[in-house]
């Protein structure tokens, strides 16, 4: 495998959270918001991955493995309350979801 | 060897960049599994294989076409790429790449400023200590997240049944795509123990 | 000197066996009308050329000089994308494969997951074909390959994993190696009669070519392509063949292991075993409904799967 400095893992983890966080907060549309929180997960996993890697310790890829299922379950609810709410609202516009019952 | 790390890096920040900025959902997408499949190559090189294939499997095999199934059954259509534009201004993004900037600076100044010359990528932890290790320390942990995909899929069921109770058929895909990715994610690992 | 050759035969290898897939999925357009003729009682191509081999070549031709258009109005990008999609996962996983003791594109330590991970991404080249066509039939055809697809790869995940577990690793060729003393077929012959069936599955053939079913979708999800984009799926859909013949081969049969022959000999009759297999489960079995095929799916398969692995698991847990 290849050597790497685990600086640059890191930076390039802080970088892809950084630009999910970018999208959570400029984006209107709920699906594209979706998208970002996945890409910012994703780089927490491979700050995880780096520094398992580093350690030589099967403990990052254990952590990634948890957060992978914690995505796959946060997407499955997450898509579902999607679909509920378009069913309500007609729109994915997450700025108009804003006022509650009663 | 080392080269392909950086040239997949620069592929996964370059398609993260594209995944926000897109107008078209099902683009974004698109980019984003490219990302996503490069991050998995890096895993790869980083000395993780099981990693790199339950990436490639799960997230950008399992979970992203969940994000495909919503898509495709909420019709969107062009007037949904015509009101991305006119929410996307340009000037929207000077806040929030102001704010990224700033937060970006920060995380790598704390990365410079700490002990340097740690190398990653020495070695390769295969599937076996990583089972070992997930089923025996972490099995606590395993217990807790199949509790936690039995609530994703008793919450995506009763979520995406209509109030009258009939199932919709973009609620049976979802079912499929959850059950897919919760079986997938339960199971490599524990057989990757096998044998041994 | 030796350099040259850490380079000259890696390369060879790579070239060799992307030209013998691709022979194969080329040769399968012949094979299978032959076949499927001479089961259902008529004569096969048998014009051009001796036997018929140059119909290949005939409709080679056909296809190439047909005009390549795209629709108006599809997404012009996706729609020429998606072919490839599907095209180059199926062709990577070539590459893990071990075809002799001494020949394989690569020995990769997750071989096995690799192969499962190309299949997951085979499904975007569906679901993004009919996305992408912006009609009605391909839509509905496409997603229906991706609900099909992603539920058979559940069960193709968990009957493969029978075989790991008695193996102790992905390694195709550690399998291999390890089923010297009995083929897997005997131990896991449940795990095999699964990993077949999601097999068909996976590439969509008959009895589960819903998403293409000629009568009812009019041809699904690729009703919209023409020309080389729609060779391309057809191709796939061989070279799918050919990949799951020889998986089966490897995982469950041995592999190149056998008495007199020569390994690669041994590989190769195992392999069109399975592919005539293929094209005989095409000539005989009517195809069912969407709603029986996900239940058989999910209410016969994955409680066989998983019976399969806690089965196994649990008979290598007590010789230890």
């Amino acid at each position: 495998m290849a050597q790497v400095p685990m600086d640059y893992g890191l930076a390039l983890a802080a970088a892809l959270f950084v630009l999910g966080l970018a999208g959570v907060i400029v984006r209107r549309n709920v699906i594209f918001i979706l998208l970002s929180i996945e890409i910012m997960m994703n780089a927490s996993g491979l700050a995880f991955i780096v520094a398992g890697s580093r350690w030589r310790q099967p403990d990052g890829q254990l952590m990634f493995i948890f957060i992978l299922t914690m995505a796959a379950v946060e997407v499955s609810l997450g898509l579902a309350l999607v679909l509920r709410l378009y069913h309500r609202l007609k729109t994915l516009d997450i700025d108009r979801a804003d006022r509650m019952r009663g | 060897m080392g080269a392909i790390f950086y040239i997949s890096a620069a592929v996964a920040v370059a398609a993260t960049v594209g995944v926000i900025t897109r107008y078209n959902a099902v683009h974004a997408l698109l980019y984003l599994i490219v990302s996503l499949l490069a991050i998995s190559l890096i895993f790869y090189i980083l000395g993780a294989p099981l990693a790199a294939a339950l990436e490639a499997i799960i997230y950008a095999g399992a979970i992203m076409v969940l994000f495909i199934f919503v898509i495709m059954i909420l019709n969107l259509g062009p007037q949904a790429v015509r009101r991305e534009r006119s929410w996307l201004k340009p000037r929207m993004w000077v806040g929030p790449a102001a704010l990224a900037l700033i937060l970006a600076g920060e995380l790598v100044y704390l990365l410079e400023s700490g002990p340097a010359g740690a190398q990653a990528g020495t070695a390769s932890v295969g599937p076996e200590p990583v089972g070992a290790t997930l089923f025996g320390p972490y099995l606590l942990g395993v217990e807790l997240a199949s509790l936690l995909l039995l609530a994703g899929l008793v919450g995506a069921f009763h979520l995406g049944r209509r109030e009258t109770g009939e199932e919709t058929a973009g609620e049976q895909e979802i079912q499929t795509g959850v059950a897919k990715a919760e079986g997938a994610a339960v199971e490599e690992p524990g057989a990757a123990l096998g044998g041994e | 000197m030796s350099e040259l050759r850490n380079i000259i035969v890696p390369l060879i290898t790579v070239f060799g066996v992307i030209i013998i897939a691709m022979s194969m999925a080329a040769g399968l357009i012949w094979l299978e009308r032959r076949l499927l003729a001479l089961w259902q009682d008529r004569y096969g191509p048998n014009r051009v050329g001796p036997f018929g081999l140059l119909q290949v070549l005939a409709d080679l031709i056909k296809i190439i000089s047909k005009e390549d258009w795209v629709p108006p109005f599809a997404d012009a990008a996706v729609f020429v994308v998606a072919p490839a999609a599907m095209f180059i996962p199926v062709l990577l996983t070539f590459a893990v494969i071990s075809y002799t003791p001494g020949i394989a594109v690569t020995d990769l330590n997750i071989g096995l997951l690799f192969f499962l991970a190309m299949s997951s991404l085979t499904v975007y080249g569906v679901v993004l074909a009919g996305w992408a066509s912006d009609s009605k039939y391909s839509l509905l055809g496409g997603m229906r390959a991706a609900a099909q697809m992603l539920s058979y790869e559940v069960f193709m995940s968990l009957s493969l994993m029978g075989v790991v577990m008695l193996a102790g690793s992905f390694d195709l060729r550690q399998i291999v190696e390890a089923q010297r003393g009995l083929w897997y077929v005997v131990p896991q012959f449940p795990g095999m009669l699964i990993f077949l069936t999601a097999g068909v599955a996976e590439t969509r053939r008959l009895p589960f070519d819903l998403p293409e079913a000629e009568g009812e979708l009019v041809a699904g999800f690729h009703a919209e392509y023409s020309g080389m984009k729609f060779a391309l799926f057809f191709i796939e859909e061989y070279l799918g063949i050919t990949l799951v013949s020889v998986l089966i081969s490897v995982l469950f049969f041995g592999g190149w292991l056998g008495p007199l022959l020569p390994p690669l000999a041994w590989l190769a009759i195992k392999t069109m075993f399975f592919i005539s297999l293929f094209i005989l489960l095409r000539a005989t079995f009517p195809r069912p409904r969407y709603d029986q095929l996900m239940s058989f799916g999910w209410k016969v398969m994955l409680p066989l799967a998983l019976t399969n692995l806690v089965v196994t698991g649990g008979i290598i847990l007590a010789a230890r």
